[in-house]
């Protein structure tokens, strides 16, 4: 177990330092379906809560799931298991590129980080998290949330179906002081429909691309 | 060991302080057999044996129901039933699954088109019914729901049959993790498909959803001795297997597989690109894999025990290196290990009588215990003293299966054991919390 003590200091480091040890996905050996060649289903719609902003201002979360196709994941910023958060950091960042690169999707595309997290992370900790990602250059935002409260994040995370689980001594059998959670990553679209969700093998920049261009050719 | 109970949430923020979090990336496998984006493997000794068990008129309440047997060697009530919750109603209790966060369990029965949802997250040792989905036929058009498999927060359930002549012309549908309708997807009848449905597994590394194929509600509610005399109802199984997009949930490639395959398994060793199937009719393993351009095929590769016979090989579990394979044959109630080592020519190295009737197995994630129990469906079930209905734990050591434990489920009321699923005390959700300081006191 890690003590909170270095966990602390591991949220003070800014972005996290393990996504450069975060593994690609398992390669594609396969060809993607052609983006407008099938549908995403509405699997669910968004969920909607109170978050704060970097800067300490209260919001719904609506307010970045709207108007534009976005992309979400929950992250914690001492998450140091390089296939969970920092793998979405990642593939986060590399999306955040190729955008900006494309002039078709730069002003369509939103991107929101909201930590699991809210009595570590606070908006400041997070905004040192989010370090410049936060600038908004080519037309590409990208948000660092954090919740009010564990009691304000609570719906949050139910209704994204993001489970949360405690660890366990298995030495002991007992539950420890530590919680796990599965990396998922949601596309909603632009009116908050949950259109397609995203788990560790499928988590492929070009495979989410390919499923932006879709919603807009809808 | 806190009981975890109500939705309450007096404990998170504390949860929250203190977390240090550990990410699980999604696993390609559950122990050994389940959707590779199931969360939350059982690595070590599972606690539970969830047995999805079909009611008996006249036995106990004579409902469908879920029974939870203790399985771990160091409880007091090891090998004993430890909760039954009962649907009420008896529908042909067949398969089910988790959803992919491992909190809940759907199962179904084969004789209509209700789906039930259980939690075993707020106390695994005690699943509770918490929804019936009852819009499967009204929404699809389809009947007798038989595969539960997790996608990411939704479930696609394979069915078996149809509303409207009962035959074995099919779909799948698609609900969200709450049981909220989204898709219907019908069998291909077209390019060699025969419609028909059974199992499905993905392999999403490969963007690949293998679909197989059995029969209609007209068949498998009948009895199993006429059936088989009715020559033209016995043309009326499933011969194909089908390679879908997974993406698109569009077919690509239909393959002919005679007999009726059912259980559908992908090697779940890194890197492997191949699943195996059985058929039941004609008792052959077949090897679905790729082929040269870029489709899949499917291959006869081994024979299990005589055809001739009809031991009608049910069930199969595979190892998770995906070196080896056990077959369960109903007819003959014979357990087959084969070594899948050369996926190619597998081959058989040990067998074992482990029941008047067989039909179901399962595995721990380790191999070294494994689980079978004996009921195919209602109507296919032998007679008398034959009707043998039970829960049965081994240990495998490499080179013997040894009796554990059985639980007999017809002295104990329960009915006929059929699926089985893992379950484990650690498995309780974190969302809920410890009953706040006042109730604690009180107790």
């Amino acid at each position: 177990m890690v003590i909170p003590a270095l966990a602390a200091l591991l949220c003070l480091a800014g972005p996290p330092a393990a996504a450069d040890r975060a593994k690609d996905p398992p390669p594609m050996d396969f060809v993607l379906p052609e983006p407008g060649t099938y549908a995403l289903q509405h699997i669910m719609r968004a969920p909607d809560g109170p978050v704060l902003t970097v800067d300490g201002q209260l919001a719904n979360l609506s307010r970045f799931t709207r108007e534009r196709i976005t992309l979400l994941g929950f992250i914690y910023t001492s998450c140091t298991n390089p296939q969970g958060c920092p793998l979405a950091y990642r593939v986060f960042d590399r999306l955040k590129d190729e955008i900006r690169a494309t002039p078709a999707l730069k002003d369509q595309v939103q991107l929101v980080t909201l930590s699991f997290d809210p009595a570590r992370d606070t908006p400041s900790v997070m905004k040192r998290y989010a370090g410049s990602q936060l600038e908004d250059e080519g037309g590409l935002r990208w948000f660092f949330l954090t919740a009010p409260s564990a009691h304000e994040l609570l719906p949050l995370v139910e209704g994204f179906g993001q489970d949360v689980q405690y660890a366990t001594d298995t030495s002991t059998g007992r539950p420890v002081r530590q919680l796990s959670h599965v990396l998922k990553v949601f596309l909603i679209d632009r009116a908050g429909d949950v259109r397609e969700i995203y788990t560790s093998t499928f988590l492929h920049p070009r495979a989410i691309i390919g499923d932006i261009e879709t919603l807009l050719m809808e | 060991m806190n009981r975890i109970g109500s939705k309450s949430m007096a404990s998170l923020p504390v949860a929250f302080a203190i977390a240090t979090l550990l990410v699980a990336s999604a696993a390609r496998g559950d122990e050994t057999c389940n959707s590779p984006y199931m969360a939350k493997l059982i690595k070590g000794q599972e606690d539970y044996v969830y047995v999805w068990t079909l009611g008996v008129e006249g036995l106990g309440d004579g409902s469908d129901k879920l029974v939870t047997v203790d399985v771990d060697p160091k409880s007091k009530s090891y090998g004993k039933v430890i909760g039954q919750v009962s649907v009420g109603t008896r529908g042909e209790a067949h398969h089910m699954g988790f959803t992919d966060d491992r909190r809940r369990i759907w199962g179904g029965g084969l004789s209509g088109s209700d789906i039930y949802v259980f939690d075993i997250a707020t106390d695994p040792a005690q699943p509770k019914l918490i929804k019936t989905i009852k819009d499967l036929a009204v929404k699809t058009g389809f009947i007798g729901p038989h595969t539960y498999y997790a996608l990411p927060g939704r479930m696609l359930v394979q069915t078996l049959s149809n509303e409207k002549d009962k035959g074995g012309v099919t779909g799948m549908a698609l609900y969200n993790n709450e049981g909220e309708f989204i898709a219907r997807y019908a069998m291909p009848t077209d390019d060699g498909g025969d419609g028909y449905g059974y199992d499905l597994a993905v392999n999403p590394t490969r963007n690949v959803l293998l679909t197989s194929s059995f029969t209609g509600y007209a068949n498998y509610m009948r009895p199993l001795g006429e059936l088989i005399k009715d020559e033209a109802a016995m043309k009326r199984f499933g011969h194909t297997m089908v390679a879908w997009d997974l993406k698109a949930m569009k077919p690509k490639t239909v393959m002919q597989v005679p007999g009726a395959p059912l259980e559908i398994r992908w090697s779940l060793n890194p890197g492997d690109d191949w699943a195996v199937t059985a058929a039941a009719l004609t008792s052959k393993l077949w090897l679905v894999r790729p082929d040269a351009s870029g489709g899949w095929q499917a291959k006869e590769v081994a024979t299990i025990g005589d055809p001739a016979k009809i031991p009608l090989p049910v069930d199969i579990s595979i190892r998770r290196d995906g070196k080896g394979l056990w077959v369960n044959t109903f007819m003959d109630g014979m357990t087959r290990y084969f070594d899948l080592t050369n996926p190619q020519a597998p081959k058989q190295t040990y067998e074992k009588h482990t029941g008047t009737q067989v039909n179901m197995i399962s595995q721990s994630w380790d191999g070294t215990r494994v689980y079978i129990t004996s009921s195919l469906l209602a109507n296919w079930d032998k007679a008398g003293a034959d009707n043998e209905q039970f829960l049965r734990g081994f240990r495998w050591d490499g080179k013997e299966l040894r009796p554990a434990f059985e639980v007999d489920f017809t002295k104990e009321k329960l009915g006929r054991a059929h699926h089985m699923k893992l379950g484990s005390k650690v498995l309780r959700t974190a969302y809920v919390a410890p009953a706040p300081p006042a109730a604690r006191a009180a107790r």
